[in-house]
């Protein structure tokens, strides 16, 4: 029988060549519907990976760890007591890059001029780098704060240092509420106004240094309200923090980017919802064109499934040889696609697309500012996905004509020959 | 020539009815068909159209069944064949020839002729050395590799006579098997026809109009409006 169905394949081969205009038509249909699913997939994969990167960057990392009360009452005194522990805990998973331990909350902040509420981060900027906070990859004018301990100093937002007229230099008094309900209050000098492109960031951004916030709030050495944990990948960041669930200390949570920033995650999700949409239209017209070539095609050869049925082919060798075609369709036109699509996505997913013209200034979703350039990089797994897809969708297109097929009267092969 | 004297028939029709509707019409094709056919026998169906010979030969050829009566094809009842055993039945013990050639096109000549082997799952050495026999034998040596439309008309239907018994089918159906081709070809095919069955004991069952095929034939068995008219008996 494996004799049989090694020559169905064959014949299957041949078969998909007796009309090759037609053939190469579907095979134009297929290639059409992969470069699309290749397109909107690949955009979403690097327009999102990118945001969600980004958004790990301007704060809370792709996996936070925080006191388990923090998202719903945000308060600088539901604090992570140990952060130096829990960086060290999370830097053994063999996918964690990178840490930072962080003061992140709300703040009041007036010059002379004006005042305004905003937030602010305490960071220690020894320690932080581009792949962990990319305010530094940001526009700047001044510096940025240059030690931990660093005295009177403070980062302004420019939309917030046009708010407050503050110039580099400018004195500026900062107001929060410290661990024990108290209100303190400091003085620092402007060092550096930073334009990071989101515009609502930049309305409300304040850099402090770690040490001196740390020591204005009371907490304790080593005491902080976040560690900000950073993944390679960040489709890692639900196993990260499944894995550091069980590492960080009581009172704390370790709380995913999608879990921590829901409104970009909703953003995300809708996007990929629609994205979604399309490829599964787009899908569907390419199986009824790929059905209506296979059903025409079998319908053409009836007369000869009856003579191969006459002959002593069984039902369901001619529905295998049929369902072949439709392998073989679907075989083809992927390598065809990855044929035709290398080129336009090599230029895709290295040059990109500039639509700066379109955003003007900037865009920002969730207060993380959308880039200028969106590329086509597909994820590996989102590669397979269309390609079982393409296949999937074919060999379904090929199943009615196959089973009409496999009822091929051997009567007729008679009775008209 | 092989004896036909005190054998099992290979093929036996008893009281056999087939009615079929043709839109609105119901056609009695045949009506009450008794036939014997002997291993090795080289007979021929004839009559004028309309006169169920096609019909006979579907329902020899387990192609289709019978409305009433018995059916017998070595051995097997095919009244009580599932249309799977049928398949079996046909692939294993049923050789069949079609006015058309009917080959599969995108298969070469070897490959068409191996077909009901591949399919009976015999090895390729065993398939080889019987196809490539038989190919030389009808005359084809040299043209394995060729596709149907590489081929003339006769070359076909030798490829298609080759496929037929290539199996060593318990008996031959062949409809109209010359009426494609000339004269000349239509001699050498039954050439090599008469020789497989006087050299092999091949069984063969025609059914035809043409006087060639009947001049051939060791018994022609006439039949008018569904039923044997006469049976002529040649030596």
């Amino acid at each position: 029988m494996a004799r049989a169905n090694a020559r169905l394949a064959t014949m299957a081969w041949r078969n998909l060549w007796r009309n090759r205009r037609r053939t190469l038509i579907t095979q134009f249909g297929i290639v059409f519907g992969v470069f699309m699913a290749v397109l909107f997939t690949g955009i979403g994969d690097s327009t999102y990976g990118q945001m969600i990167d980004h958004a790990a960057t301007l704060g809370g990392g792709h996996v936070v760890v925080q006191h388990h009360e923090l998202q719903d009452l945000p308060t600088l005194k539901k604090t992570v007591l140990d952060a130096p522990a829990v960086e060290a805990s999370a830097r053994e998973l063999p996918s964690v890059t990178a840490t930072a331990t962080r003061i992140s909350g709300a703040a009041m902040v007036a010059t002379a001029k004006n005042s305004q509420g905003t937030f602010f981060f305490a960071i220690d900027p020894t320690r932080e780098t581009n792949d962990t906070f990319g305010i530094l990859d940001a526009e700047w004018e001044g510096e940025m704060l240059k030690a931990p301990d660093q005295a009177k100093a403070i980062v302004l937002g420019r939309g917030l240092a046009e708010n407050l007229e503050a110039k580099l230099g400018t004195k500026v008094v900062y107001t929060v509420t410290d661990k024990d309900g108290e209100i303190v209050s400091a003085l620092a000098r402007v060092v550096g106004i930073v334009t990071t492109g989101a515009p609502s960031l930049d309305a409300s951004l304040c850099l402090l240094p770690i040490d001196v916030v740390r020591e204005h709030l009371s907490y304790a050495p080593g005491e902080a309200t976040l560690v900000a944990v950073f993944v390679g990948d960040h489709r890692e960041s639900a196993a990260v923090a499944a894995a550091l669930a069980a590492r960080v200390p009581e009172g704390s949570v370790a709380l995913t980017w999608a879990q921590a920033q829901p409104d970009l995650a909703g953003f995300i999700a809708m996007k990929e919802g629609g994205a979604l949409i399309f490829e599964v239209i787009i899908m569907v017209l390419l199986a009824a064109g790929i059905f209506n070539t296979l059903f025409v095609s079998v319908m053409e050869r009836m007369r000869e499934f009856g003579i191969m049925a006459a002959v002593g082919f069984q039902p369901r060798q001619l529905f295998s040889l049929v369902m072949w075609e439709s392998a073989w369709m679907a075989l083809v036109g992927l390598v065809a696609s990855v044929v035709v699509i290398a080129g336009p996505y090599y230029h895709l997913s290295t040059k990109g697309i500039d639509y700066s013209s379109m955003i003007g200034d900037g865009a920002e979703v969730a207060g993380v500012a959308m880039a200028p350039i969106m590329y086509v990089r597909l994820y590996p797994t989102s590669g397979l996905v269309i390609a079982a897809v393409v296949i999937v969708a074919t060999m379904v297109s090929g199943l009615y004509p196959a089973w009409r097929a496999g009822r091929a009267n051997p009567a007729d092969a008679i009775r008209l020959g | 020539m092989v004896s036909t004297a005190e054998k099992t028939p290979i093929v036996l029709l008893e009281g056999v009815h087939k009615t079929y509707r043709q839109g609105e019409v119901e056609v009695k094709a045949l009506r009450g068909l008794d036939l014997e056919v002997l291993p090795g026998e080289f007979l021929v169906l004839t009559g004028p159209s309309g006169s169920g010979k096609t019909t006979a030969l579907n329902l020899i050829g387990a192609l289709d069944e019978p409305t009433t009566g018995t059916v017998k094809v070595d051995g097997h009842e095919l009244s009580t064949l599932s249309r799977a055993a049928r398949s079996r039945l046909r692939r294993d013990r049923i050789g069949f020839v079609f006015q058309a050639y009917n080959l599969i096109p995108v298969l070469t000549a070897y490959e068409n002729a191996e077909m009901v082997m591949r399919l009976q799952g015999t090895d390729e050495a065993k398939r080889r050395e019987r196809v490539m026999s038989l190919l030389r034998e009808v005359g084809l040596s040299g043209m394995e590799d060729r596709r149907p439309m590489q081929l003339s008309g006769g070359q076909q239907q030798r490829v298609a006579i080759a496929r037929a018994i290539a199996s060593d089918p318990a008996v031959t159906l062949a409809d109209e098997p010359t009426a494609n081709v000339d004269s000349v070809t239509a001699s050498k095919l039954l050439d090599i026809m008469e020789r497989l069955n006087r050299e092999h004991g091949a069984t063969f069952i025609f059914s035809t109009h043409d006087p060639r095929v009947m001049e051939r034939a060791r018994r022609v068995v006439h039949l008018v409006d569904g039923q044997v008219e006469s049976i002529e008996v040649r030596a």
